[in-house]
């Protein structure tokens, strides 16, 4: 490249932003010498957990850091953010945040032991899957307006993953867009449901749409709508509930975070380190898989979606009315 | 002849090196996890987890299978030796393995449910090669009511399981019932009996209730009974085998377990504590022992042990060909697969025959693994007991503390089972038996729960139950069996009253 004024004087302004921000720029890599724990609200084997042991594993082979995971389920994953939330904040312990203890437990439950937002240090986000609503192929019902007019003449059941969930709270923010009554049959957790549903007991239900694909394609059933702002590169043919003309984005998202008071040293570096993990394709290839979208954020960013998306959920858990 | 080809196929699989190598691994490991009180076939399989990301999909399934029926095993170990039941399933053999070692005959036992085990192991293995899709159909068309209709049925059947007079024993089955109710309510999400603990908000674990009225209990009551701090149990190495007759007398009580097991491991939600349960139950009934059953006789630890590793086999039904995990231990093995790309499903047959047959010939494999290995160890297992009691209880305690603390990492937990060991001891003074708590304990949540559903399913019109064919059966079965109760309670009670 010829060295002309212009990009020398762009290259030295460049060079002024690297010196005057070095912590935004911390390197990828192990930042500390003993294993980490990361913290899972759910008991092994969900989404959760699977998200949580990939990290362990890549941040292992990619950057040598030990990483266990830890899960430590209960009382809507109040009894992991407790536990995180009074650990040393030496960038050994992390929780796999996600939407229960974060921002549906803060509203749901009169008094939680922990602050959501500045109990914890929120270092990196990871990503976010989008519930949707499924309903029998035998119904004729292709779009949320076929829904509409079905329900208001039978009410359907649905079915969800218990009350207080994701596909609970959804459901009822759709029952109240739609200003219908359905009623809601809780599982303990989407399989049952899922099972249910196959045997044509339930009407309708909500869970996670891409985790759901098989079912899509073999015709078992319909997915009418997803919840999410965009429709899902890995199933184009699902239309969002906004694009129907019904304002209803509700993700489930994923993110890491460490105790209150870690060093913003390691907590960029970490946010970095984390960043570079879900970089790689083979990483990319496992999220998308599980139907998580996955954006970059500054440690500054997700702080400020943790704070922002209790404001945004408190509404949703009120209406659902299942704030004690 | 078509199965037999793909399971022949199976075998081939299985017997790669490496699948042998891992098989192997896998059994050894979850009979040596299942010993340890409290810590069950879920954390041995979560531990493992990790290490089957690296592995062939049909080796991880190989491998995550040896270390579920082979802890379901191990959990009997303990169970007939010191009554701390290993795994949750494993409590039901406490009723009779442990009586069994008391009179000198724990070799006996534990040959026994190793028996058991490999026959149950092996009906497992056939029911899910010649059923596997009429059990999926079979698993699908079960609706919540029809669920409630099974487990009621398994629940009046346990209520005979108490040996201490019918009233003690109902009453100790409702306070089963009644310490199943706390916590969420799943259908309201109101907080029940919770007291402000939010530990107790996801209700009691199964591994506490049984630890701490089995283990923790036996702990006080032999500390009582042996303040010399000396073991005073007498071996006999002579009589490890069963006699001729007792052999036979198992043959039958292993075919039953093995089919009742096959059943409700099938059926998702249900998994083997329940099919250990019921199919204990349904023996007490028809067994020609069923007078002695509690005190220590052989069809007791065999019908659960040949339930529970049945059922272990048959869970795999539902999680491969449905992809609907019927236990936590199942959800891990879909969250394998799904590591390596693999969707559980109905498809899965058709897609992946290998992986499919190479697991159900690994249960024969395996299965063999687990008796060869474990016959030998009989002795080694029963000299445990002649360890002095003094070092023996500070053991028992620590690992049944660690068994508790494993589930959530929670020291709560830990002090909750030691309230209710002594809650257990209490119990035992006033000579209530757990045995019936325990299955109340374990049927009763999950019966409001498909019984909520089906009302509400239904829009709470109760006429499902009876318009459902299957429910409706089992309904009438639960009535014969109540009228026939209490028939013969009523004939009994003409006699004694006509003798006086």
């Amino acid at each position: 490249m010829k060295l002309t004024r212009r990009t020398f004087v762009a290259a030295s302004l460049m060079c002024t932003t690297l010196l005057s921000a070095p912590v935004a720029m911390a390197e990828p890599g192990a930042w500390s010498d003993e294993p980490v724990r990361i913290v899972v609200t759910f008991p092994p084997g969900g989404t959760s957990d699977l998200v949580a042991r990939l990290v362990a594993q890549y941040l292992d082979t990619e950057f040598g850091q030990k990483a266990v995971v830890d899960n430590r389920p209960g009382a809507a994953g109040t009894v992991a953010a407790d536990y995180v939330a009074t650990q040393p904040a030496d960038g050994t312990t992390f929780i796999l945040a996600n939407n229960a203890p974060f921002t549906i437990a803060p509203t749901r439950f009169q008094t939680i032991p922990y602050e959501p937002v500045e109990g914890f240090t929120h270092v990196a986000y990871i990503g976010a899957s989008a519930p949707g609503l499924f309903v029998q192929p035998g119904l004729g019902i292709t779009s949320v307006d076929d829904y509409l007019a079905y329900a208001k003449e039978n009410p359907p059941t649905y079915g969800s993953s218990g009350v207080g969930s994701i596909s609970h709270i959804l459901g009822e923010a759709v029952n109240a867009k739609l200003d219908i009554e359905t009623i809601h049959v809780p599982y303990q957790g989407s399989a049952p449901a899922i099972q249910d549903f196959r045997a044509g007991v339930l009407d309708t239900f909500y869970d996670m749409v891409v985790q759901n694909s098989d079912m899509i394609e073999d015709k078992e059933a319909v997915a009418i709508a997803i919840a999410s702002p965009e429709r899902n590169p890995e199933l184009p043919d699902v239309p969002t509930f906004a694009e129907q003309g019904y304002d209803v984005v509700i993700e489930n998202w994923v993110g890491l975070s460490a105790p209150a008071g870690l060093d913003p040293a390691v907590a960029d570096q970490v946010n970095e380190t984390v960043l570079a993990v879900f970089a790689l394709p083979e990483v990319q290839q496992r999220l998308t898989d599980l139907g998580i979208t996955h954006t970059a954020m500054s440690v500054g960013d997700y702080t400020t979606f943790v704070e922002e998306q209790i404001d945004v959920w408190k509404p949703l858990i009120i209406s659902a009315g299942i704030a004690e | 002849m078509d199965i037999l080809s793909s399971f022949y196929g199976g075998l081939l699989v299985v017997l790669e090196p490496q699948n042998l190598m891992y098989c192997f691994a896998g059994v050894f490991l979850g009979t040596f996890i299942g010993v340890l009180p409290g810590i069950g076939s879920l954390a041995a399989i979560a531990m493992i987890l990790p290490l089957t990301f690296y592995l062939e999909p049909t080796s991880a399934l190989v491998m995550i299978a040896g270390v579920y029926y082979g802890a379901e095993y191990g959990g009997s170990i303990a169970s007939i030796l010191m009554n701390i039941p290993g795994t949750p399933a494993a409590s039901i053999t406490c009723i009779d393995g442990y009586p069994l070692a008391r009179k000198g005959r724990a070799g006996v036992a534990l040959f026994s449910t190793a028996t058991a085990s490999f026959g149950g192991g092996i009906i497992g293995m056939i029911v899910m090669a010649a059923l596997s899709p009429s059990l999926a159909t079979l698993a699908l068309s079960f609706g919540p009511a029809d669920y409630f209709a099974v487990i009621l049925l398994g629940l009046v059947a346990a209520s005979a399981v108490a040996n201490g007079g019918a009233l003690r024993g109902i009453s100790m089955v409702v306070a089963g019932l009644m310490l199943g109710t706390i916590g969420i309510d799943l259908t309201t999400g109101d907080l029940r009996y919770t007291m402000g603990i939010p530990e107790l908000r996801d209700g009691v674990h199964i591994v506490i209730v049984a630890m701490g009225l089995f283990g923790v209990t036996e702990l006080i009551v032999s500390i009582k009974a042996n303040v010399g701090g000396k073991s005073t149990q007498k071996i006999d190495y002579a009589d490890f085998y069963p006699s001729k007759q007792e052999w036979k007398s198992l043959f039958a009580p292993i075919l039953r377990g093995g089919s009742i097991g096959s059943f409700f491991g099938a059926l998702p939600g249900t998994g083997q504590t329940i099919a250990a349960a019921i199919a204990y139950a349904v023996e007490k009934r028809v067994s020609p022992q069923r007078k002695d059953f509690g005190t220590g006789v052989l069809p007791g630890v065999a019908v659960p042990e040949a339930a529970n590793n049945s059922a272990t086999q048959t869970a795999f039904i539902p999680t491969l060909t449905l992809g609907v995990p019927g236990s936590p231990p199942m959800a891990l093995v879909i969250g394998a697969l799904m590591i390596h790309g693999i969707t559980p499903g109905p498809r899965l047959l058709v897609e992946q025959p290998n992986l499919f047959w190479g697991l159900v010939a690994s249960f024969l494999i395996g299965n063999v693994m687990l008796l060869v290995l474990n016959i030998p160890l009989i002795g080694l297992w029963v000299r445990l007991l002649q360890i002095p009691y003094k070092y023996m209880y500070p053991t028992i305690i620590v690992l049944i503390c660690m068994g508790v603390y494993s589930l959530n990492n929670n020291v709560f937990d830990i002090w909750l089972t030691l309230v209710i060991g002594a809650a257990g001891y209490v119990m035992r003074l006033f000579k209530f038996e757990p045995a019936p708590l325990l299955i109340g304990f374990v049927l009763g949540p999950i019966m409001e729960e498909q019984l909520r559903r089906a009302m509400l399913l239904s829009r709470g019109d109760p006429m499902v139950f009876l318009e459902r064919p299957i429910s409706a059966t089992l309904l009438a079965i639960t009535a014969l069996i109540l009228i026939g109760a209490s028939f013969a309670a009523f004939r009994s009670y003409r006699m004694t009253r006509n003798q006086t």
